[in-house]
């Protein structure tokens, strides 16, 4: 029988039907599967009679995702370790792909790192504002009174109106710069109130400003000393936290915060060390002392899956490293560089892999610390001679003293030059931080020596954040007056010296979508605008709160801001755990606004990693590429979502 | 139970493998795809849909004596294009013919059928206009037959301009001395442009493109590697900043309010580059202070006016493309060209077909005079999905004072030419 003789109709019930049996037959095959499984596991005849039954009803499902999900994913995976561009033949690259994208290598590279940086700005400045509105509008909606179901709806309705191609050209036309509904208010605000004109003029310049700056650093721009202020600063805020009475929780505070600090050491290794040219084996033996670090500090507080998380972890990024090692081309197990490498790697691989064997008393840590030693010294060994007549920790010496390291700057290629963006030096300063945190957690049961890290540490981090500060300042001067005096424009960080050398003139209105220094806040305050969604997961979690304890509250004497803070904010935490993880992914995803809004103006400041991958993909026919970009956005997602699981701690689910 | 039921499920199986099994010998493809002709259409009317399937096709069935043959016609826009198109030929099926735009005969290169043996005797190919044919050629071989053209030439509002006796300006000198008349800023917002680009801003990757023409320059060397390291480019690219500043004193100065209708007709636009869709209608009395000139040249080239071309291609994943090619030279013919034309609103690509049109509206016999006297055809772009933003990226930088005019060609050039070699283009 040949279907194709038959008319359009009869094939399609043909089609139908042979889904159905395809739909029957594949379900009752998973129900068998289940139920033979369970026969060989030995269970009773009525237990695998309802694994058959559940499963074979659960089968559509599990045959729709291992077609439609699975295997497309596993095609995927493979994809992005070769160069398949649509019509050209496939050739496998190894991790070509990744290094680019990781890297920011070429055309490409360097868009999907832009593309990374702005899903982040969506991600960082987005959803803090969207959680805040949503919030806001569930407060002012929570109580009863005539047309409050109205007005439930009213802020509910941009939820379903926000992706909507004629919604987002009216964002468009309200942001007009020029005419627009948004500027001509704000315009008419400020001609009648003075004081609105000067605080609106302000808010252009530091925002203006923070983009400015922002966009420089996405765009690659060398930051010089200040790229050394933020680890300090980071630092600072976390030991001042850890001041005072010293609790259990400021003990989980010291160790979390230095494994957050080390996975984004980690990651920033994995990109641009593992998959560049070859690391630094200082930086091998380093990181491998910082996962020996993490596996002693859990180990001594008894966290046995930590523990396992870290040593498998770690283990298997050796053996990536090893791997990849042997699989560059030049490199082979006779090249000396290679095995230099691989030796560096076996003796950071050989305490993790002791760390396996025996319980975790006083003598297996005092072997682990004795091997951290060890670590150290190597370290110390290949740092000392090298590190400090280089450029590696010479800079923290001189930022400590208020010294500053480009006295003789020349001209603005040598600036860039002595502060490469990339530079790993900086490295240094957030291993210190990460060192300086565990030590203060694993002196737990030590008070006074406790005191003395932590002061200590915060004196060294105070004045390196200080001092660096001071000498970025410095370097970005010693950046304009070069230029300057050479006649030429300052393209460094130019958009954010174009924007902060004038404050704002009288006329001066924001540009929104038209410029690429407010099209990033112009998406973010249209997704502002639809957190309906959120809204009413706030506004059920709102009235789950119990009436008493607001009521014992207020006979204790409690005002409002004490009530919403000590009462509304703990209750309603699940709700804000939700909002925080799916507004996350969300705005990781951003695909459809951008797509609807972007111009030839603003394309690459608005283009998010979504579609980056979309038009890598489906524009330029790059599939292996496009593959690599949906992997690595799918890692990030999935790690910082773990990561908000891990550290939830502030969410509390009693009633 | 479970034993019933599992045989069941087998004899639904055997069952379900019967019709597959016991298919008889298949008839050749061809037989079977000549029954129904499906053609994928983007970006056209419904009125001009309607045509092809009302009109056009259902003369062609009728030349063709077959009255078993249907026509299956697929629409879409330019924004899911690629998506779709990339979608048949990754899977090999699709539509017999394909719609293309001007810059894809480089983008699919082998991936359409080489028609040569179909088309290369037939005679009325001479009456098509020759840039048209080279937009439609890839690797020496015709790969589809070119179906409209959009000459897109500058539209200069003579009413409106400052010193109507310059109009057109021919070099980039006079075209900056233009705008600088007939542009206005006021109150940290522009007022008038002198000059706007077809994306409503001040920057448009395929006008770059058309500067570096008019400036004398070409996109590639003859080793096929990006020239955009040239003079002309430099050139090209000094004219564009130079204007820009113009209008723009600043990166913070506002744009025009928003435009209801044609910008032509707004009064706040003295010229601009507008594809004929995005002009009023050729009967509009605006017509009669309206100059259409071409892009002004540089030190040592010639103005330029670029040509847009849309063509039917055939993909290679179709086995005899005889019935597709058949079609194309049905709708090609004169006749055809000119009833299309006159529905679709473009200009036919046949010379034999202009002459009406020429006659009957001046409009269009000024703006086919300058496609004579000045076209060229926006074709042979290759790796074009890539090009684009890339140029928009790098010439962004450049206009907006974030980089500087050397490291703009150097980075243009560079990257370009790391995007040919991953497409093949270079050796």
């Amino acid at each position: 029988m040949n279907l194709d003789q038959l008319g359009y109709h009869e094939q399609n019930l043909i089609w139908t039907g042979l889904t159905v049996l395809f739909i029957i037959v594949t379900s009752t095959i998973v129900g068998l599967i289940a139920s033979f499984i369970l026969r060989m596991a030995g269970a009773s005849e009525q237990e695998q009679r309802r694994a058959f039954w559940g499963f074979s009803f659960a089968g559509p499902w599990i045959v729709g995702f291992l077609i439609f999900v699975l295997g497309p994913a596993i095609a995927s995976f493979y994809y992005s370790f070769t160069d398949y561009k649509v019509g050209q033949p496939l050739k496998w690259i190894d991790i070509e792909n990744y290094r680019t994208l990781l890297l920011g290598e070429g055309a490409h590279g360097r868009r999907f790192k832009q593309a990374l940086f702005n899903s982040f700005y969506y991600t960082i400045i987005g959803v803090p504002l969207q959680i805040m509105a949503s919030l806001g509008m569930a407060l002012m909606l929570n109580r009863e009174g005539f047309g409050i179901r109205w007005f439930r709806t009213v802020y509910y309705l941009p939820v379903i109106l926000a992706g909507s191609p004629a919604a987002l050209l009216a964002w468009r036309y309200m942001l007009n710069p020029n005419g627009g509904f948004i500027n001509e208010a704000l315009k008419r605000f400020a001609e009648a109130f003075f004081v609105f004109d000067y605080l609106y003029r302000g808010f252009i310049y530091i925002f203006e400003g923070f983009n400015g700056f922002y966009i420089g650093i996405t765009r690659g721009n060398p930051v010089g000393p200040l790229k050394y202020t933020l680890p300090a600063v980071i630092a600072v805020l976390v030991l001042l936290a850890l001041l005072g009475e010293w609790t259990r929780g400021k003990r989980s505070l010291a160790t979390r915060s230095a494994e957050l600090l080390s996975i984004a050491v980690a990651y920033n290794m994995m990109s641009i060390g593992l998959v560049s040219t070859r690391v630094d084996l200082s930086w091998t033996y380093f990181f491998g002392l910082l996962l020996l670090a993490l596996v002693i500090a859990n180990g001594a507080q008894g966290k046995r899956l930590l523990v396992k998380v870290w040593q498998i972890g770690g283990l298997s990024m050796v053996a990536l490293s090893a791997f990849m090692t042997l699989r560059r081309a030049d490199y082979a197990l006779d090249n000396p560089d290679a095995q230099k490498y691989l030796i560096a790697l076996l003796l950071v691989a050989a305490p993790i892999v002791v760390s396996f064997f025996g319980v975790w008393d006083r003598r297996k840590l005092q072997m682990m610390g004795g091997l951290a030693v060890i670590l150290v010294l190597i370290i110390l060994i290949r740092v000392i001679p090298g590190q400090l007549d280089g450029d590696g920790l010479r800079p923290i010496g001189s930022y400590l003293t208020f010294g500053t390291t480009i006295k003789d700057a020349k001209d603005v290629d040598y600036l860039e030059d002595i502060h490469p963006y990339e530079y790993l030096s900086v490295h240094w300063v957030y291993g210190l931080v990460i060192l300086s945190l565990m030590g203060i957690a694993l002196l737990n049961n030590y008070p006074r020596q406790r005191h003395y890290l932590l002061g200590g540490s915060l004196a060294f981090f105070g004045l390196l954040a200080l001092g660096s500060f001071l000498d970025g300042q410095a370097y970005f001067n010693a950046f304009d007056d070069i230029a300057k005096a050479a006649g030429r424009p300052n393209y460094h960080f130019a958009l954010f010296h174009q924007v902060t050398d004038v404050f704002p003139d009288k006329d001066r209105v924001p540009l929104w979508m038209n410029n690429e220094l407010w099209s990033k806040p112009s998406l973010v305050l249209i997704t502002m605008w639809s957190s309906g969604a959120g809204m009413l997961i706030f506004l059920a979690a709102l009235k789950g709160v119990p009436r008493s304890l607001y009521e014992a509250a207020e006979v204790d004497g409690a005002n409002t801001l004490q009530k919403f803070f000590k009462i509304t904010l703990p209750m309603i935490s699940p709700a804000m755990f939700y909002n925080v993880v799916i507004g996350m992914i969300a705005a990781l995803q951003t695909f459809e606004s951008v797509y609807i809004l972007r111009t030839t103006q603003n394309e690459d400041s608005l283009a998010s990693a979504a579609y980056f991958l979309f038009v890598r993909t489906f524009r330029q026919l790059s599939i292996g590429q496009g593959a690599a970009a949906s992997w690595i956005l799918t890692v990030i997602i999935v790690t910082l979502t773990i990561l908000q699981f891990r550290y939830s701690q502030w969410v509390n689910y009693e009633v | 139970m479970k034993r019933v039921l599992s045989l069941l499920v087998l004899a639904v199986m055997a069952f379900g493998l019967l019709p597959l099994g016991g298919n008889t010998a298949p008839e050749p493809a061809v037989a079977q795809d000549q029954d129904t002709l499906e053609i994928y259409i983007t970006g056209l009317t419904e009125d001009t849909l309607n045509w092809f399937r009302d009109v056009a096709f259902p003369a062609f069935r009728e030349a063709k004596g077959d009255d078993s043959l249907q026509l299956e016609i697929l629409t879409g826009g330019w924004g899911d294009f690629d998506v779709t198109v990339a979608g048949w030929i990754t899977t090999g099926e699709g539509p017999d013919i394909v719609y293309l735009g001007s810059e894809y005969a480089a983008t699919y290169g082998d991936l359409l059928a080489d028609l040569d043996p179909y088309l290369a005797d037939w005679e009325e190919l001479d009456q098509f206009l020759p840039a048209a044919l080279d937009t439609v050629t890839w690797d020496g071989h015709l790969r589809g037959l070119p179906l409209l053209m959009s000459p897109r030439p500058i539209f200069y509002r003579t009413d409106l301009a400052a010193d109507p006796e310059a109009v057109p300006p021919m070099t980039f000198e006079d075209a900056l001395s233009f705008v600088e008349a007939n542009s206005a800023v006021a109150d940290g917002a522009m007022q008038q442009m002198g000059f706007m680009d077809i994306g409503s801003g001040l920057f448009d990757a395929q006008e770059f493109i058309a500067y570096i023409w008019s400036a004398g320059g070409e996109l590639y060397y003859e080793d096929g590697t990006s020239a955009f390291d040239s003079e002309e480019t430099a050139e090209a690219l000094q004219y564009m900043y130079d204007r820009r500043r113009i209008m723009m004193p600043t990166e913070t100065t506002a744009g025009l309010p928003p435009i209801e209708g044609y910008p032509i007709a707004s009064g706040s636009v003295v010229s601009g580059i507008f594809p004929m869709w995005n002009m009023p209608a050729t009967s509009d009395p605006i017509w009669e202070n309206i100059a259409i000139a071409p892009y002004p040249a540089g030190a040592n080239g010639e103005p330029v006016v670029q040509v847009f071309i849309d063509w039917l291609s055939v993909p290679e994943y179709v086995e005899d493309p005889s019935l597709a090619v058949d079609f194309l030279k049905f709708i090609g013919s004169q006749e055809n060209a000119i009833a299309l034309s006159t529905v679709a609103g473009f200009t036919p690509v046949r010379q034999d077909a202009w002459e009406e049109l020429r006659s009957n509206n001046p409009v269009w016999d000024q703006l086919l005079q300058a496609a004579v006297d000045y076209g060229r055809a926006f074709s042979d772009i290759r790796a074009s999905a890539e090009l684009r933003p890339l140029i928009v990226e790098q010439v962004n930088l450049y206009l907006s004072d974030q980089q500087s005019l050397e490291d703009t060609q150097l980075f243009l050039k560079e990257e370009y030419d790391a995007i040919l070699e991953e497409n093949g283009y270079l050796d």
